[in-house]
């Protein structure tokens, strides 16, 4: 009796291990059925806080598509479905989306775009799931960093391109030292991704400033959309502050700038990286969005075109100009280059079903594009395997008739990139 | 020859339970009948069940009107990456430990809004989940206010397959997703769940009938944060990244559960289930209009709680009197057709 228990319980284990083993099968036998199409899941903030990011989107795909048409991959055409979805602006959406695009799409290059709280979750889900994956619009620290990368290992399945700390540091630092004002600048750091990477003593700002002979007021990290920048701008006051940086999102600085205006203070030089970017939010702080000072990734004048259509920066952002009747703003450069890349990755891979042979193919990229040189294989713009540093440079806003526009005053960091001006002080 | 009977079932329920059993059954097994994509969409419909499920629980019958149960969600979430992060156990051991945590801190915390009444109570506790968002926004060591990713080293070593680690992700969402529905409906039927209703149709009336209200509404809105916080760290265990703004959003986790249980229909079992699925079948059609769609949401949430305070399930059983899970008693007559 006992016997056939036991030999009953054995039979059991087997069948419950077998039984446990089958959505493995099943799953490796509905892979193989791969289909012929090559499916780009494409994830940017189109609605949201953030939505200015990816207000361009809508003309890009448009033109990327009618591009796409003529894709050959081992001299065969391929068909390229390009599937993009909106973030919501929301970490949490935008790892739901990715998962979609990965488990119900079935994509087979995943491309995310526009800071940290998009690019992260994105690239997240994708070293997990092991599918290739692409991203831009973040500055790589807190993409690396903030993904807990370990600088001598990497990830296996997500690559990124844009500029860094350093790459900014640099620049604002020499803006600041041709503008001759006193070497006393004043912090905006608050406590998300980005602020607490520009404030990192080590990785951030404070180090280089202090080694150039710069005195940094940092008053601490403060939540977003606060309401009262009162006890900052009395610290700026009390040490002196004629320069202003940081790292804010639109709002934030504009609660800022009102506040230092209704309180007295001045600063001569107030250069905010992320908070200044776009026309429309230069245009919303009126007189006073005159002068201030930004980082530039890309812009009409950026001596780089598209290995995609041909067309030069000046040419991509009139068109933009043409069909929407907006100006151009920053982000159209690199998520353009995004499908850029994908497309020279299209072209090289030896077996586009196979998601190996695709993340072969994008680390052995090496390829001029609209934001400048790509490529990721470890040569000094690679400051970790996954990483690649665009071109900066930065520049002011200036009134130029009944409108501003940004202008290049400061190359120090890619001096093939033409500036287009001065800077002047804003008081 | 008619008798009269004193039932809780009902012809309906009596074959609503059974296949509600089959159902559950059933989805146990979609490992094996449903593609990846399909165990990801029934989890996440689970996950929102079990949350609007217990937001029900305290809103639609303790009369506890929380907006702040994200605070909860949140913290389950953080527990499960100190879990994963510094201990380096299995992440799903961190479910068990966000409950046990989740309702260990909701005893200070309730001892706190419940001073509180009506719109301070909901006030209340949405200010407590702020405190919460701000608190682990200056916790450096997991991430601080830019956020943490999950080692992925940490999510193999949970499974190697990756179809094993969604199926345990999926089953762990599965047992949540319908054991608060199982929970909230036995609870209902117990001597609490009387109690309970009592408080729900006239707190004043049924203090005067003896019962401990204060501690009925503790013990409710403590078993409901430990199951809350569990959720919390199934969700972040599928979304691999926390920051306090993710975390602690109150319109991923209360808003649209409060949109859920309203247009399904609050202080109803049925509810909370038909406002879930709608919300869900609204989503995969509708997600892509981007904006339009959280306007179509709004639009159709005015309309329902204009056309039916009582939400979706209210006007059918106001119609028909249906009811598949029935926690009253009522008078049947047997003999004719019941």
């Amino acid at each position: 009796m006992s016997k056939i228990i036991m030999l009953n319980r054995r039979q059991i284990l087997t069948g419950a291990g077998a039984l446990l083993a089958a959505p493995a099968l099943l799953r490796a036998t509905r892979a193989s059925a791969a289909d012929a199409t090559f499916k780009i899941g494409y994830v940017s903030p189109t609605t949201g806080p953030i939505a200015g990011f990816g207000e361009a989107d809508g003309f890009i795909l448009e033109g990327v598509r009618k591009a796409f048409a003529g894709l050959t991959n081992n001299g065969k055409p391929v068909q390229v479905e390009i599937i993009a979805k909106d973030s919501q602006s929301s970490s949490n959406r935008a790892a739901e989306v990715a998962t979609e695009l990965i488990e119900k799409d079935g994509v087979n290059l995943l491309l995310a775009s526009a800071t940290p709280d998009t690019a992260n979750p994105v690239a997240d889900q994708a070293e997990l799931n092991e599918i290739p994956c692409i991203t831009s619009i973040a500055p790589w620290q807190p993409y690396f960093f903030g993904r807990n990368g370990d600088p001598a290992k990497g990830f296996n399945w997500t690559y990124h391109f844009f500029w860094g700390l350093e790459d900014v540091i640099g620049n604002f630092i020499s803006l600041w030292d041709k503008s001759g004002v006193a070497k006393k600048v004043g912090g905006l750091f608050p406590n998300d991704a980005d602020g607490n990477a520009w404030g990192d003593p080590k990785l951030g700002f404070p180090g280089p400033l202090e080694k150039a002979g710069y005195a940094l007021t940092d008053p601490g990290r403060f939540q977003l959309m606060n309401a009262d920048f009162s006890s900052q701008i009395a610290a700026f006051k009390a040490a002196g502050v004629e320069i202003v940086t940081g790292v804010t999102i639109p709002p934030d600085f504009a609660t800022f700038w009102s506040q230092a205006g209704q309180q007295g203070f001045k600063p001569k030089v107030v250069t905010v990286g992320k908070a200044l970017l776009f026309p429309s939010v230069i245009e919303s702080l009126g007189e006073r969005g005159d002068g201030l000072s930004s980082e530039i990734w890309w812009s009409p004048s950026h001596p780089f075109s598209s290995s995609l259509t041909g067309e030069s920066s000046r040419q991509i952002a009139d068109g933009y100009t043409k069909t929407t009747g907006k100006p151009w703003t920053q982000p159209i450069g690199f998520n353009h280059a995004l499908f850029e890349i994908a497309a020279d990755v299209i072209k090289r891979a030896a077996d586009l079903t196979d998601p190996k042979a695709v993340i072969d193919a994008v680390a052995a990229t090496d390829l001029k594009t609209l934001v400048g040189p790509i490529s990721w294989k470890g040569g000094p713009a690679n400051p970790v395997k996954n990483v690649v540093r665009t071109p900066l440079v930065s520049g002011q806003w200036q009134k130029q008739g009944d409108k501003v526009e940004l202008v290049i005053t400061n190359n120090s960091q890619y001096p093939s990139i033409p500036v287009g001006g001065e800077l002047k002080l804003l008081s | 020859m008619s008798t009269l009977h004193v039932t809780r079932s009902t012809p309906l329920s009596r074959i609503a339970l059974p296949l509600a059993a089959l159902l559950v059954l059933l989805l146990a097994a979609a490992p094996w009948w449903a593609s990846t994509a399909t165990l990801r969409l029934i989890g996440e419909i689970m996950i929102y069940l079990s949350l609007a499920s217990l937001w029900n629980l305290l809103a639609g019958y303790t009369g506890l009107v929380s907006v702040g149960q994200h605070a909860f969600v949140g913290l389950g979430g953080y527990i499960l990456f100190t879990v994963a992060l510094y201990l380096g156990w299995n992440p799903l051991l961190a479910i068990p430990l966000a409950g046990i945590t989740a309702a260990l801190i909701a005893v200070p915390v309730a001892r706190l809004v419940f001073r509180l009444n009506g719109a301070y109570f909901a006030i209340g506790t949405w200010v407590v989940a702020e405190v919460f968002r701000l608190s682990f926004a200056q916790i450096s060591s997991l991430g601080g206010g830019s956020g943490s990713s999950l080692p992925i080293g940490i999510m193999k070593a949970m499974a190697e397959s990756k179809a094993m680690r969604e199926s345990l992700i999926y089953w762990a969402a599965l047992a949540l997703g319908t054991g608060s529905v199982v929970f909230v409906y036995l609870l209902l039927r117990s001597r609490i769940g009387l109690a309970l209703t009592a408080i729900r149709d006239n707190e004043t009336a049924s203090s005067s009938l003896g019962i401990t209200i204060p501690r009925i509404k503790l013990a409710v809105y403590v078993g409901v944060a430990a199951v809350t916080g569990m959720v919390g760290a199934l969700i972040f265990l599928q979304k691999l990244r926390i920051a306090p703004d993710a975390a602690f959003s109150a319109s991923d986790w209360t808003v649209l559960v409060i949109f859920m249980v309203v247009i399904g229909g609050i202080g109803t079992i049925e509810g909370p289930i038909i406002g879930t699925l709608l919300f869900f079948v609204l989503r995969e059609f509708l997600a892509d209009l981007g904006t339009l769609y959280l306007m179509i949401l709004g639009a159709l949430a005015i309309l329902i709680m204009m056309a039916s305070p009582k939400g979706l399930w209210g006007l059918v059983t106001s119609r028909t009197g249906l009811s598949l899970f029935p926690v009253g008693y009522r008078v049947e007559t047997r003999g004719d057709q019941g």
